[in-house]
């Protein structure tokens, strides 16, 4: 019998996967052989110095880019091998994004972006996901901004209104570029507290991207990337944990 | 800063265009008067009158209607531009040195634009002359086809390209050095109902325009000159349609919206088109004008032709001869609307899908988040064609107007002539709207293609 990845309690993981940029000279080479699973039900961290490769980690295991090589798979899809509307259907209905930046569709309002995802699909939202929409919002402290316009908010404001959507759809797993980049450190708190008790009670998985060691340390698990490699993991751990291994990985290089 | 010379391309072939068809228009008339001075009928005075002030009428149209095309793209130009246009004024520059570099650059296109059409005019119209006298066509004389007055039409077309970059980057004074971190924004439609100078400059414009062509139209009765107050309206009250659309133009697009049906794609699009008005009002009023012009045109020449033949049942002695005429005027007419239609289509192609590139990041975003490429060129295609049908009734109803009172003040006058009521020949009006909707089509469809090809991930880097 063969071992699926989900048989593993994976939600996504990525095998052997390379992503260079460019071809001779000038090529970068910005993920080399990175083998790793998400795990279901989990906060994942992925933590690294600037242009270690998070970002392309994050959009190849998302489907919106190929790896150079390798395979990436999301339960038991193997999304390398898919086409660019399977792609496109599987990132509407089992994935869900923040990104660093220009989350938004500039022309709807906070509410249509984050039903976005169900128009998409051609429904409305039932009962309970509406319900679960409205938690979202309140805890996010968007209620009150819903009828506005992405440049009508504050960056911070906008960052929650596309972690809303985001989560809005439940979707197998949920990607996030610094979600907590541009907020003050209490909204950043509450939000991250928020992705933490998605996973731990609704059994959301979340592989979040962040530089930031107290974001880290909301997680259950923290990936460090360096020079396109993984090169250290460490379980549940204090914000002085994370940043002591941060200094000694800066030191050594 | 400068822009892109690609930004330009469509432009420098506009103002080609107009400039051409300035210096086409002078020959032709030149040489139309000579044939025409050779023939012995009644009112040979007035027709050489009538048709110097047609060329004038035309040529008039034809640069404003290349200077509206140009405002409007460098408007598009400056729109997809505004974070760069920000960080140039993070970084110190001042928004009116910015604006003179802008319009600097029109300058430049006016000139190449402008020197290139005389060119082009300079060896079309000998080898069609010679081509004439060959077969027959017209009778063998001497042509005066390099007048001075030749200078008049390059100079002001290299004049009108100046002032429309510089309209048309006003723009940039509203781009503040903050935008530089925040995705380029549209104002909404309640920045622009709260732009209350110009919503009122453009309801004067309107009101003087439409009473110019009132009195035109009155002078018209007595004299040709009422053709020249009546096109001062006609651009008057153009001027206000479209400097007030982003006004009106939203109601007008919710309602064809409606017919789009309810799908993701075709909702999204309809938001769009109504959320921003501006980027809709750029967009759609290429497709208005193509629209206004062919209809103007063509209703203008069914009015000049059933006007004379009003005037010929009247008082055949004094028509004799008059057929000859028609069918040349004729033809002419029908070149005459083919060259400002054509550089209306030039623009409108160059708008249309200018800003359907300059949303290749927001393109990115939607296909992130699960629109498929075909979903996002059903949105693109919704979009246009829900542009299309609001600019095509739009223009179809200006162009009527325009054209009915042209040919009532230009001919009013005339022997026998008096008032009509406007005649639409249809089928040309067809013909019109088919080829409107069939280029605003393929101008949005073949750069969403070229948006929807590339990842999302480059999408979303994409400035
Ligand atoms: N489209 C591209 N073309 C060329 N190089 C690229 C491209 N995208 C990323 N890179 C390079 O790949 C490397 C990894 O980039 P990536 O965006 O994944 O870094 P990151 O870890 O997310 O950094 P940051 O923390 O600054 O966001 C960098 O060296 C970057 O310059
Ligand atoms: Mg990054």
């Amino acid at each position: 019998m063969k071992i699926t990845p989900t048989d593993l309690g994976l939600a996504a993981r990525v095998v052997h996967v390379s992503k260079s940029f460019g071809i001779g000279q000038g090529a970068v080479v910005a993920l080399s052989d990175v083998s790793i699973g998400i795990r279901r039900g989990q906060f994942t961290a992925i933590m690294g110095p600037s242009g270690s490769g998070k970002s392309t980690l994050m959009h190849i295991m998302a489907g919106l880019d190929t790896p150079t090589s390798g395979e990436a798979w999301l339960g038991d899809t193997q999304i390398t091998a898919l086409d660019d509307t399977a792609l496109t259907r599987l990132r509407r209905r089992r994935i869900g994004f923040v990104f660093q930046s220009f989350n938004l569709v500039p022309t709807l309002s906070a509410r249509d972006n984050i039903l976005l995802p169900f128009e998409l699909d051609g429904r409305t939202p039932t009962a309970d996901e509406q319900g679960w929409i409205n938690t979202l919002c309140d805890t996010l402290r968007i209620t009150d901004r819903l009828t506005h316009r992405p440049h009508e908010l504050s960056g911070g404001q906008q960052q929650r209104v596309a972690i809303a959507r985001a989560l809005a759809t439940r979707p197998d797993l949920v990607f996030a570029d610094e979600p907590t980049g541009n907020l003050d450190s209490r909204t950043g708190r509450e939000v991250l507290a928020l992705l933490a008790e998605a996973c731990s009670k609704f059994g959301q998985s979340i592989a979040m991207v962040t530089h930031d060691p107290v974001a880290a340390s909301y997680a259950d698990r923290v990936l460090i990337l360096a020079d396109g490699k993984v090169v250290h993991e460490l379980g549940p751990s204090t914000p002085e944990q994370i940043s002591g291994y941060m200094l000694a990985m800066d030191r050594a290089s | 800063m400068r822009m892109r010379l690609g930004d330009y391309t469509a432009s420098i072939l506009v103002t080609m265009l107009s400039s051409a068809f300035g210096v086409l228009l002078l020959q032709g008339t030149s040489v139309l008067t000579t044939i025409i001075s050779g023939d012995d009928i009644a009112q040979k005075e007035s027709v050489q009158v009538a048709l110097s002030l047609v060329s004038v009428i035309f040529f008039a149209i034809a640069v404003y209607v290349g200077g509206v095309v140009t405002a409007n793209t460098v408007g598009t130009v400056i729109a997809g531009r505004t974070r760069v246009i920000a960080l140039y004024r993070l970084v110190g520059a001042s928004a009116s040195s910015l604006r003179r570099a802008v319009a600097a650059d029109g300058l430049l296109v006016g000139v190449v634009g402008s020197v290139l059409g005389l060119a082009v005019a300079s060896i079309l119209t000998p080898v069609s002359v010679s081509i004439g006298v060959a077969t027959d066509a017209i009778p063998s004389a001497r042509y005066d086809l390099f007048p001075v007055i030749l200078a008049v039409p390059v100079l002001a077309v290299v004049l009108v390209t100046w002032l429309a970059s510089w309209v048309g980057s006003r723009r940039i004074l509203e781009v503040t050095p903050i935008q530089a971190g925040a995705a380029a924004v549209e104002p909404s439609r309640e920045d622009i109902a709260s732009h209350p100078v110009r919503n009122a400059g453009a309801f004067i414009l309107i009101g003087v325009g439409v009473l110019l062509l009132a009195g035109g139209i009155a002078l018209g009765m007595v004299n040709m000159l009422g053709v020249l107050v009546a096109m001062l309206g006609g651009i008057l009250s153009f001027t206000g349609v479209v400097l007030g659309a982003p006004l009106f133009l939203p109601a007008i697009l919710r309602s064809t919206g409606r017919m789009l049906g309810s799908g993701p794609a075709a909702k999204v699009a309809a938001a769009n088109a109504v959320r921003n008005p501006a980027r809709s009002t750029r967009a759609t009023i290429g497709v208005v004008i193509g629209v206004t012009l062919v209809t103007m045109f063509a209703v203008a020449s069914q009015g000049y032709v059933d006007m004379i033949m009003k005037g010929r049942e009247a008082y055949p002695a004094d028509y004799q001869g008059i057929d000859e005429t028609l069918a040349v005027t004729i033809g002419v007419f029908a070149v005459l609307f083919g060259f400002s239609a054509l550089i209306a289509a030039v623009g409108m192609v160059n708008n249309l899908s200018l800003s359907v590139l300059q949303r290749t990041r927001e393109i990115g975003l939607l296909r992130a988040l699960g629109f498929t490429r075909t979903q996002i060129r059903r949105m693109i295609l919704a979009e246009s064609v829900q542009m299309t049908v609001a600019a095509v009734g739009f223009g179809l109803v200006l162009g009527i107007l325009y054209g009915w009172a042209g040919a009532q003040s230009l001919l009013g006058s005339i022997l026998g002539g008096g008032f009509m009521l406007p005649s639409v020949p249809w089928l040309v009006v067809l013909g019109a709207i088919v080829a409107a909707a069939a280029l605003s089509t393929a101008a949005s469809i073949a750069p969403s293609r070229r948006a929807t090809r590339i990842s999302p991930v480059a999408a979303l880097a994409v400035e």
